[in-house]
């Protein structure tokens, strides 16, 4: 059994190292890393290579180089490199494995062998990974020492990048091993694929726009009843000094209703609306929101997936530190208008939030047995199909 | 007991290796590509299958290495039901049509398809020179497959069938694509491989290759067996001389100015006219076949100039060459016939309705 499933290994290892797009990958891998390793961050500024950037007005103390690097690997490293370009060219190098192996003349060698069909599709499917794999190890190693070297940081959480970028990819490759099955179509298998993915990006979007919708809404809720309530201490004042001017007796603790206080206060007037505006449209888009989120229980998580490197690399407190620094603004109610200007750091971190408070178990346990599903209908397939 | 070690008791005393009973497949409910074959092939014999395109053979063999499932099959491999994996493990196979990674050289086609086999590091290393020089190809060994003719390709897929020095060899046209060389040290192995004691199971459509290395033939006609048997068995009661005449220039209407029924009254026999050729005239010889009856019971054919009688006596000829001399004819030759695997192929082909048909004995 061993002796099959390592045959199998090694020959998708000479698969690979037989294909030109391997190695451009890798390439480009490198270059990225050289490009990631020039990057630097000083007491003066940002710089690349031995030029300054002046248009980037950030220094080491507002961000240490270390989290400088961390962001840098986790925004486009990961988040545009590993996740997206390289995920792309993984697929198109991958997409043949299922189908060629199925091809006439090439399964009859195979299935001829004391080896079951579910094993030998499973054993093909995981030796698919190995592109990732190895394409994932090879450039979170050369990032673990850019960090190490450039941010003084030596992280050995990086390489938490593996597994989730080979988990990342296995949601989408476990379909295009199923159509690969379906159809012997390389073709097949990697236009499906990239369809299945649009898919996902689509109900990705949709979730995060709805969140972002629903964490502006309960910002702007909390900062109306915030300054509703710094209001109502504000209008007790006020009422209980013109009662005491007036001679007449005010209670102790007392809280004035909020008649009274649009009293005092003409401009509150607006502030309750919109705090009942803000309800509203709270309360019509949470069925939405959990609607989004029954949906992708049933789809593997791509981008979630990805984000618990994140989780697990930046604190909240990095993030907020991160976002800090892009805006000073606080989220605060205009009396003028009555309106909440939401600031967009808080907001982005509310919205971080939401999305960490998700359990690991519904990321990747859910993921999973999407894939184990997938996988068990492939497998379903290629073990009753005559060749 | 292992299972490799179950296997091999299990399978020692049996004569047939491959004893298939009521072996059917039919596509999608409609196709019926075999409809219940029964074969057998004895342990030692390399055994011939024959057969039309269509016909099924690829099919059977698939059958027999898992690649396809059977609709029916109560048949067993080498002592256990066809079907079961542990036993490929002793089974080579050469599919047609086989497509080998491209990216891989001779020699890491055979260690990958050996490791696929369970064929331990140790043996893969000492049989995978052994056997390119086997199919002379171990100057090839480093050069990748993509760059290798189709009959090097074959080559290469023989050895590969060889590397887990299996009990059968099931080899599905060996020769396609391979030069007369090619196929001469093909056949080379086929009878080294017999001298080994293994059991070679072949599939080709070169007749001419089966009849030389085949101890036992099977032809299959519409996904049934039409005959199968020794080739000798298959033919017997078949010999016959053939007496073959000089005809006069013109194709001549007559057997040496003599209309034919009356030179074949002579020597006994009362011919009748066969089918008419389109294309020739009226009444000459070359229009018409005859055939009858002798008095002393052998068969007689009139086929143009070469009369056939169904005897393997030569005694039984004689007044017939007295006959045929008296009146004057020339005769060009008289040799014995064995007819060929060919001709057998060809009856069960011609056959209303193919197979089943017959057994020559196991």
């Amino acid at each position: 059994m061993i002796t099959q499933t390592l045959a199998i290994f090694l020959d998708a290892y000479r698969e690979l190292n037989s294909k030109k797009l391997f190695w451009i990958t890798l390439a480009l891998s490198g270059l990225v890393v050289l490009i990631y390793a020039a990057i630097g961050i000083d007491a003066k500024g940002v710089s690349f290579l031995w030029f300054r950037l002046p248009f980037i007005p950030t220094t080491s103390e507002e961000i240490p180089p270390e989290l400088l690097y961390k962001s840098i690997f986790m925004r486009l490293g990961l988040g545009l490199w590993l996740t997206w370009i390289a995920t792309i060219l993984a697929l198109i190098s991958t997409a043949g494995i299922i189908p060629d192996m199925i091809a006439g003349g090439s399964i009859e060698m195979l299935l001829s062998r004391p080896i079951s069909r579910p094993r030998l599709l499973l054993t093909k499917y995981a030796s698919g990974l190995l592109f990732v794999t190895l394409q994932v190890g090879v450039f979170t190693a050369a990032c673990f020492l850019v960090i190490g070297v450039r941010g003084r940081a030596w992280e050995p959480g990086l390489f938490l990048a593996v597994p989730l970028v080979v988990c990342f990819f296995s949601y989408l490759f476990c379909f295009c091993a199923l159509v690969g099955v379906l159809t012997r179509s390389t073709i097949a298998s990697l236009l499906l694929t990239l369809l299945f993915w649009f898919v996902l990006f689509i109900l990705n979007a949709a979730d995060a726009t709805l969140l972002m919708f629903q964490s502006r809404a309960e910002l702007q809720r909390d900062a109306y009843v915030e300054r509703l309530e710094s209001a109502r201490d504000a209008a007790g004042k006020i009422i209980a000094a013109r009662r005491e001017q007036a001679g007449e007796p005010v209670p102790e603790g007392f809280v004035p209703s909020d008649e009274e206080m649009r009293g005092v206060m003409p401009w509150i007037g607006m502030v309750f609306d919109n705090r009942d505006d803000a309800e509203e449209s709270l309360a019509k888009l949470r069925p939405w929101v959990r609607a989004v989120y029954l949906g992708k229980t049933f789809l593997p998580k791509t981008g979630e997936t990805i984000a618990l490197l994140e989780r697990s690399l930046m604190s909240a407190a990095d993030l907020e530190r991160m976002a800090e620094t892009d805006d000073e603004e606080q989220t605060a109610v205009d009396e003028d208008t009555g309106e909440a200007a939401i600031s967009d750091s808080e907001l982005s971190v509310r919205l971080e939030q939401e999305l960490r408070d998700r359990p690991v178990w519904w990321v990747l346990g859910t993921s999973l047995a999407f894939e184990a599903v997938i996988l068990a209908l492939a497998v379903g397939s290629f073990s009753r199909k005559d060749l | 007991m292992t299972t490799d070690a179950a296997l091999a008791t299990t399978a020692a005393g049996d004569e047939w290796v491959i004893d298939l009973a009521h072996v059917a497949k039919t596509y999608r409910g409609k196709i019926h590509a075999l409809k219940g074959i029964s074969m057998r092939v004895r342990r030692g014999e390399v055994f011939g299958l024959l057969g039309p395109n269509g016909a099924g053979k690829s099919t059977l063999v698939k059958i027999l290495m898992t690649v396809i499932r059977p609709s029916r099959c109560d048949g067993t491999m080498l002592g256990h039901p066809v079907g079961s994996r542990p036993v490929l493990r002793r089974v080579g196979y050469l599919p047609e049509h086989h497509r080998f990674p491209p990216y891989l050289t001779g020699a890491q086609v055979l260690d990958f398809y050996a490791a696929m086999t369970e064929v331990n590091r140790a043996d893969r290393r000492r049989r995978t020179p052994e056997l390119l020089e086997l199919v002379g190809m171990r100057d090839w060994a480093k050069t990748k497959v993509s760059r290798y003719s189709k009959g090097m390709r074959q080559r290469v897929g023989i050895a590969q069938a060889l590397m887990n020095d299996p009990d059968i060899v099931l080899l599905d046209e060996p020769t396609d694509g391979v030069d007369p060389v090619g196929r001469r040290d093909i056949r080379a192995i086929v009878q080294e491989l017999r001298s080994r004691g293994k059991t070679v199971f072949l599939n080709s459509h070169l007749l001419s290759e089966l009849e030389m290395v085949c101890d036992r033939v099977a032809i299959l006609v519409g996904g049934q067996v039409a005959s199968q048997g020794a080739i000798a068995e298959l033919t017997a009661g078949q010999e016959r001389y053939e007496i073959e005449l000089a005809l006069p220039p013109d194709g001549g209407t007559t057997l040496g100015g003599t209309a034919v029924p009356a030179v074949l009254e002579q020597i006994g026999t009362a011919l009748q006219p066969g089918p008419r050729a389109a294309s020739a005239p009226d009444s000459s010889l070359a229009a018409r076949r005859w055939h009858g009856t002798l008095a002393t019971g052998e068969s007689l054919e009139v086929d143009h100039a070469t009369l056939r009688v169904g005897t393997t006596d030569p005694a039984a000829i004689q007044h017939i060459v007295d006959a045929l001399r008296a009146r004057g004819l020339v005769i060009r030759s008289i040799r014995p016939h064995r007819p060929s695997l060919e001709d057998l192929f060809m009856q069960a082909v011609e056959k209303p309705n193919g197979g089943p048909g017959k057994e020559g004995g196991a």
